[in-house]
């Protein structure tokens, strides 16, 4: 326990860059993988490929090379340091798992509600923010918050690309101490501080959804 | 002025020719009945109307506008047509008074108080204002179809479609809903088209039947004659069927 | 009520189940850390009749894993082969080499757990870490450089203090430390393993790699558009490490490193590692005596 006071703010400091990363790309995958999720559900074959194209590309390359591609590759064009090139590479890798989960929430949704809406005089966009997803997202909690979960877990990512999050202020806590083992339990204990809450409140979510229906 | 008008309308599903050279004119005002067996194209042609299903070639004209042309803004005619559905289709995530008031609110910007008043008058057109904040889970198949005539009412149409809206229905419950139609047929200058096996009530409202088969319009009458006289041998092989039955 | 009453449970239970991972953690490493308490590291090696050396993968020149082979080569490889052999003819016992890679992260760690016997990688001698462990005498003269881009205008680390610098280390070296003592402005930030650091630096994700120029070297001779500058920040000499208060290993060691540095055999590895690298004077490197 000595490890966690002389070290704490460097643990603070990690918890804090692991925290920023994953709310940031919670948010930002939620959005981008609903925006893919609709595409593949639209009538236009255009939309419908480039959706299946991004979300075949990304759900299925390893996460570090995505990270690796915007850290070595990316970087040369626009500048970005290690925390946003890993961030940006676990938002977009997350979008692609999310896309899935949606596209399985609509689908799930009676064509007849997006029916139902267009004939009413609603657009497809309408249709799609107030009727359909409401729908979708009930059905989608579940494996939506299994992806969250993950998120925070794969944000250990940024220790490769120098993000300066937990995993990489454990691995210089660990290099300096030889006190691998305690440092890593620390760390783990961090993550949990995210992960329990998070996997409590999208169950005390389900049970709202369940509850409303 | 014609409210709906098909020249020569083909439409296909890849191979099968579900519309075949269809040709009809429909009057502002007038209520016409859509019947034949099942797998005649009727739905097919209803849901043409408001862009459900698009048409191959010909040209079909509804408010004026034309529905094969893709310059043709699909949600200003639905705005003006609406649809009541065999199943319903209602919002299942909002209330029977949601469901009322959500598109006039969304598409035509109506006032919220303004809204709200008309909901409560459809509701209580259709007998179900104790059922205002009720899901559409707790509602009946009846009560649910009503709702979703009321639904189509509230934005004030000037023409509107019903497709088999009692085909899913208990015995039990028609009555109920064809009472609210029998209403809206008489009482209003709305263009009513609908597709029905319910005989009595076509005899009843009807000024017009339309006989259809195999994706062709085989006859096109007035009501009484199409009743007491058909010419098609298949429109009376059918009467005589749908009346044993 | 019902349901407040599952909610509360549900609390309580995650609460539980959190603390019952966490305990178990701590208590499997204090099994590990009383396990540690091994018999000592030259007894263990005699009986097992060989030697395992925790060594680089990713170090040109020290330790590189040859992907062809499937075997690591380098200084440190050949001077353990070179050593094991030796320690083998003054205790009489036939000893063979084994090796196995570690990162800076995980080498202590290995030793203390014994899965590993010994370390020759790169690692540097300082007091803090001789707190934790053993090490023999110096067997390689290295000083923490700098590599930077040739069109740079880096020359020194003078050049590196300023906010606008990223120097780019690698996890559990001695480089960062020494980049904040001299360089306070300059952001330190450390990667996995030298060809991670190396690939960031070309893709501009720093200025400045950091660390012992014999490393740096190694690197510089693969990527001809950087080079080598600001002579030797610090002198850090390289030791084995053994796990602590392993003092007879300790002693076979040393004796092995010096009849080695005596009869040639250290000088001829240095010539075959050292000769061919561009702006080196490897003849520093040899030891006369």
């Amino acid at each position: 326990m000595t490890l966690l006071e002389d070290h704490f703010s460097v643990f603070a400091q990690g918890f804090g860059h692991t925290l920023l990363a994953s709310i940031i790309a919670l948010i930002g995958s939620l959005v981008l993988g609903t925006f893919f999720a609709i595409l593949q559900v639209t009538k236009s074959k255009w939309a419908r490929g480039l959706g299946n194209v991004y979300v075949q590309i990304f759900r299925n390359i390893p996460l570090l090379i995505i990270t690796l591609f915007f850290y070595l590759a990316v970087a040369k064009v626009i500048k970005m340091t290690g925390f946003t090139a890993g961030t940006v590479a676990l938002t977009l890798y997350t979008s692609a798992f999310i896309a899935e989960s949606v596209r399985a929430g609509i689908l799930s949704v009676d064509p007849g509600q997006m029916e139902g809406a267009r004939a009413n005089g609603l657009s497809f966009a309408q249709a799609m923010r107030v009727i359909v997803l409401p729908q979708a997202f009930r059905v989608a909690i579940p494996s939506l918050g299994n992806q969250f979960i993950n998120l925070v877990k794969n944000s250990s990512i940024l220790a490769f690309v120098g993000g300066l999050d937990l995993m990489y202020q454990g691995n210089l806590v660990a290099a300096n101490t030889f006190d691998t083992f305690a440092t890593y339990i620390i760390v783990g204990a961090f993550y949990l501080i995210i992960t329990l809450p998070l996997s409590y409140y999208i169950q005390y979510l389900e049970r709202q959804l369940k509850q409303k229906a | 002025m014609s409210m709906i008008e098909f020249k020569n309308v083909q439409k296909y599903y890849g191979d099968f020719h579900a519309l075949h050279d269809v040709n009809l004119k429909i009057d502002q005002g007038e209520t016409v009945v859509l019947i034949g067996p099942s797998g005649s194209g009727k739905s097919t042609l209803i849901r043409t109307v408001n862009g459900l299903e698009e048409i191959e070639d010909g040209q079909l004209l509804v408010d004026g506008f034309d529905l094969h042309d893709p310059k043709t803004d699909m949600n200003k005619i639905r705005k003006n047509v609406g649809m009541v559905f065999q199943h319903f289709n209602l919002y299942n995530n909002k209330t029977a008074l949601e469901n009322i008031m959500l598109a006039p609110r969304l598409v035509l910007g109506r006032e919220e108080g303004e809204n709200k008043r008309i909901a409560m008058e459809l509701l209580e057109k259709v007998g179900l204002a104790d059922k205002a904040n009720n899901m559409p889970s707790a509602l009946s198949g009846g009560q649910k179809q009503r709702i979703a005539i009321a639904r189509s009412l509230a934005m004030k149409p000037k023409a509107l479609l019903f497709d088999e809206p009692t085909s899913a229905l208990d015995p039990e419950m028609i009555g109920d809903v064809l009472d609210v139609m029998r209403d809206i047929a008489k009482d209003s200058s709305m263009t009513l088209l609908v597709v029905t096996h319910e005989m009595g009530f076509a005899k009843a409202v009807a000024d017009r039947v339309i006989f259809m088969a195999d994706g062709r319009i085989l006859e096109d009458n007035s009501t009484a004659a199409f009743f007491d006289n058909p010419t098609e041998p298949r429109a009376k092989k059918f009467l005589s069927q749908v009346e044993r039955h | 009520m019902e349901k407040a009453k599952k909610r509360r449970f549900g609390i309580i239970a995650s609460i539980v189940l959190a603390l019952v991972i966490v305990l178990g953690f701590f208590w499997a490493s204090a099994t590990i850390s009383k396990n540690g308490k091994h018999q000592d590291t030259l007894t263990r090696v005699e009986k097992q009749g060989k030697i395992n050396w925790g060594v680089k993968a990713d170090t040109k020149l020290f330790g590189l894993m040859n992907t062809k082979t499937g075997t690591p080569e380098g200084f440190d490889i050949d001077l353990a082969k070179a050593v094991t052999k030796q320690i083998g003819k003054q205790t009489g016992k036939k000893l063979t080499p084994t090796f196995t890679p570690v990162t800076s992260a995980s080498k202590v760690q290995l030793l203390k757990n014994t899965n590993i016997d010994a370390v020759m990688a790169v690692m540097t001698i300082t007091p803090e870490r001789a707190k934790v462990v053993d090490f023999s005498n110096a067997y390689f003269p290295a000083g923490q450089s700098l590599l930077v881009q040739k069109d740079s205008g880096i020359n020194s680390v003078n050049d590196l203090n300023d906010s606008s610098k990223t120097v780019l280390v690698v996890v559990g070296t001695t480089a960062a430390q020494n980049i904040k003592k001299f360089a306070p402005k300059a952001k330190v930030i450390a990667l996995q393993d030298y060809a991670s650091a190396m690939q960031a630096l070309k893709a501009g994700q720093g200025q400045a790699i950091s660390t012992d120029n014999a490393i740096l070297y190694g690197l510089a001779t693969e990527n001809p558009s950087y080079h080598v500058v600001g002579g030797t920040l610090t002198y850090g000499p390289y030791g084995a490490a053994f796990d602590h208060d392993e003092k007879p290993m300790v002693k076979q060691t040393n004796e092995a490193l010096a009849t080695l540095k005596k009869n040639g055999e250290y000088n001829r590895l240095i010539k075959k590692w050292f000769s061919g690298v561009p702006g080196l004077n490897w003849h520093e490197l040899e030891v006369h005596g």
